[in-house]
């Protein structure tokens, strides 16, 4: 059990650290696409590769981030059940919808995006909008989102499974109930409750 | 028996969907477990369905590319991080706290003039950010109080600020109507254009319900006694301000027209704009008293947040950006005015990012959740039976209007915009577009009942944010010493039953005023630049949202992509509208 949690700490930093960082291809992204207004407007000019830039990082940010955000069991339920159940109980409806739900779909995904990105790296696949980037890194990073997936369902496996035998305590010991879905802007002011 | 399967798998599949999604997993991942289980089950049961099932192996080698090209290279759903970026940026600069101090000092001394106030900023913080936590937690935290202090009805002070807070859903630019402009393929600058005009009403009728509250029960909304308004009189001053602006924005006009042509207007209202900024800012850095305070403070207090309404909703209205252009330049406007303030930090902008990514990966992880869903869902002609089921609605287009709508608001009870716009609207979509209903008219309808998901007690999220703030224990107030009682959570509830009330009069007058919201597709849009110069990214063929499905039973070696980047099989795409402007999305 030791080894295993120690996997899944070394899991959790990595996706902690990922999922914190790609953050700012957002602000990237923000400012990316504001200059090519700007410019487009003062200039009349427009480059293909810029626009796609865009949604590339877009693209990097919600992917790469979207196992953190499963870390901090941030993707959004409909406890209207759930909530009504014992912490005890959630925590094998977790445990369930990890082993039965998540996985099999992550896996399949990491399966079928390899030979997915492989055809477009080997193929060399560029875009069809004139001077427009190359296509494999952005197939890439949803291949790496799944992945990193799959590594953070294995561990909160792991965590669930040690919650449950009692080995190490509840790292998220309340749910609140119904957490606000809009970006919880206000954590310091307001905490959601029934 | 397992032909009555086999034949049924449409009906048990949403069935089991609604078991998956109500114990509580996260939905994404329960949407994608449900619909690769039916994609077993219903290969298996293919040849037992009399054709009822078209799903083969082959065809789940079309997922990679419906993520692909239907999630991530998808030019609209850029703009949901760019507006949640500038709403809680400028959240966290104060903008809220500011105008509602300002607002509440000017409408204060009339009767009920802190509910005009409320409903007025939050108009106006919607048609800026966009997020209503952000509102109603700033609502109420400031106006609450002193709606309090001086006597407010419990029940309708939190009714007024959790429906105004609310208001950011449907006045454009709302994440809402984003998520349904991608749902129903259409543009979100369409969306946006006859979505305006309802959210006016709307805002509107707020009003009036405040006003009749103030002539029935006039005891209910007190005015702001003299010594609350710190900012002292001075409307007059602000008006001749106005009139003063309004004077020298139209001599820019007559100025500039023969050199800009049809621009001038624009720029004589910003000259004029301008001109009365700088002069109050000038007027109080420098004590010159030419304007009463109250003046300044709502001149100064006022603008920048119009500016950016312009620049964000302007600039799309105009066709002059796209959405997602405006949203960039929005968020950029948003930074600017915090570090104007003194309010931009390296902190500020880290919560910022780290809320606006939080909540792009779960929403977008539904979207691919709901994808695998329908894969299978359309394989096994769900979309048909539901087709079906709702065309047969007695009453032709109104009777599926109200059908749908006390469906969708039922639903509002239990599921939250996104859960509703991602799995539900997918599959209304095509049952409206075959009775010929608009399908903009249509999105705005469910954009003002969806509002309601907000304000149901008791699980609406504007009620959760007010409760959050509102006081819990009695305690005493600051200003009077008075001891003031808590607002009790069963207040909270019953303030937004007559809002929520209005919304559903508003849902009816939606319907039965369709040219509300029609008025978009006369609007002059010149997007033939726009559309040249930013291309959809390749794979996206303006697919209506989760609906694009690649035809059913091609050959499997279609399904890993040609090298030109173009999804295999590019999904029919939606039968184009023609009789509206091309979108500039």
């Amino acid at each position: 059990m030791a080894g295993l949690l120690a996997l899944s700490r070394a899991i959790d930093r990595v996706n902690e650290f990922i999922g914190k960082w790609i953050a700012w291809a957002i602000l990237v992204s923000i400012l990316v696409s504001a200059g090519n207004a700007i410019i487009r407007k003062a200039f009349n000019m427009s480059s293909n590769a810029w626009l796609e830039l865009q949604w590339y990082l877009f693209g990097a940010a919600f992917m790469l981030a979207a196992a953190y955000t499963l870390k901090q069991n941030e993707h959004i339920r409909i406890d209207i059940v759930y909530g009504m159940f014992s912490r005890r109980i959630q925590h094998w409806i977790d445990l369930f919808g990890h082993v039965f739900f998540l996985m099999p779909f992550v896996l399949l995904m990491v399966w079928y995006f390899v030979p997915y990105v492989l055809l477009s790296f080997h193929s060399g696949e560029v875009s069809t909008n004139a001077g427009g980037l190359i296509i494999w890194p952005a197939k890439l990073i949803l291949l790496a989102g799944f992945t990193l997936l799959s590594l953070q369902g294995v561990s909160e496996i792991i965590k669930k499974v040690a919650v449950i035998a009692g080995v190490i305590d509840d790292p998220t010991p309340s749910i609140p109930t119904h957490p606000p879905i809009e970006a919880e802007v206000l954590t310091d002011t307001a905490e959601p409750r029934a | 028996m397992i032909e009555f399967i086999a034949q049924n798998m449409a009906p048990i599949m949403f069935a089991s969907l609604v078991v998956f999604l109500l114990i509580g997993y996260p939905v994404a991942f329960s949407l994608a477990a449900n619909g690769l289980l039916f994609f077993f089950i219903g290969v298996e049961l293919a040849p037992y369905s009399n054709n009822e099932i078209t799903l083969s192996w082959p065809l789940l080698y079309a997922l990679p590319d419906r993520f692909y090209g239907g999630v991530m290279a998808n030019d609209t759903l850029l703009a949901i991080p760019f507006f949640t970026f500038m709403g809680i940026v400028l959240e966290r600069s104060g903008m809220a706290e500011d105008l509602l101090d300002t607002i509440g000092q000017l409408f204060g001394p009339i009767r009920g003039g802190l509910a005009y106030a409320v409903i007025f900023v939050g108009a106006l913080l919607a048609a800026t950010t966009g997020v209503v936590a952000a509102s109603v937690i700033a609502m109420g935290l400031i106006s609450l109080p002193i709606m309090l202090r001086y006597g407010y009805d419990r029940r309708v002070a939190s009714g007024v600020i959790a429906a105004s807070g609310t208001l950011a859903q449907i006045i454009p630019p709302s994440l809402v109507l984003i998520v349904l402009a991608d749902q129903l393929g259409r543009s979100v600058g369409d969306m946006y254009a006859g979505a305006l005009i309802p959210g006016l009403v709307l805002t509107g009728i707020y009003m009036l319900y405040v006003l009749a509250v103030t002539i029935v029960r006039p005891k209910a909304m007190p005015a702001l006694p003299i010594e609350a308004r710190t900012l002292g009189t001075g409307v007059i001053s602000l008006l001749i301000a106005l009139v003063i602006a309004a004077a020298i924005a139209y001599a820019a006009y007559i100025w500039l027209e023969p050199t800009s042509g049809a621009n001038a207007d624009i720029w004589g209202a910003t000259i004029g704009v301008v001109v009365i900024y700088v002069v109050a800012l000038v007027d109080r850095g420098l004590k010159l008293d030419l304007m009463s305070r109250l003046a300044q403070q709502v001149v100064i207090v006022l603008i920048p947040p119009l500016a950016l309404i312009f620049l964000v909703l302007g600039t799309i209205f105009l066709g002059i950006a796209t959405p997602t252009e405006g949203g960039a330049m929005g968020a950029v406007g948003a930074l600017i005015m915090a570090a104007a303030k003194g309010r931009l930090n390296l902190d500020l902008v880290k919560q910022a990012l780290a809320s606006t990514t939080r909540l792009s990966s779960f929403v977008l992880f539904i979207l691919i959740g709901a994808r695998v869903f329908s894969l299978t869902f359309y394989g096994v002609n769900g979309h048909l039976w539901v087709e079906h089921l709702l065309t047969s609605l007695p009453g032709g287009e109104v009777g599926f209007l109200i059908g749908v709508n006390i469906l969708v608001f039922v639903l509002a009870f239990f599921l939250d915009f996104f859960e509703l716009a991602f799995i539900v609207v997918p599959l209304l979509a095509p049952a409206a577009e075959k009775l010929g209903i608009d399908l903009i008219w249509f999105g705005v309808l469910l954009g003002v009942n969806m509002q309601t998901s907000f304000m149901h007690p008791p699980f609406g999220f504007a009620l959760f944010y007010l409760r959050s703030v509102a006081p819990r224990v009695p305690y005493i107030d600051r200003i009077t010493g008075r001891q003031i009682a808590p607002v009790a959570t069963g207040q909270i509830y019953w303030g937004a039953v007559p809002f929520v009330v209005i919304q559903v009069l508003m849902v009816a007058l939606t319907i039965a005023f369709p040219q509300m919201v029609m008025h978009y597709k006369s609007k002059a849009v010149e997007p033939g630049d726009i559309q040249i110069l930013v291309p959809p990214p390749p794979g996206e063929q303006g697919l209506p949202g989760s609906l694009g499905l690649p035809p059913l039973g091609q050959p499997p070696t279609q399904a890993t992509p040609p090298a030109n980047g173009f999804t295999p099989a590019p999904a029919n795409p939606p039968a184009t509208d023609l009789s509206k402007p091309p979108s500039f999305n």
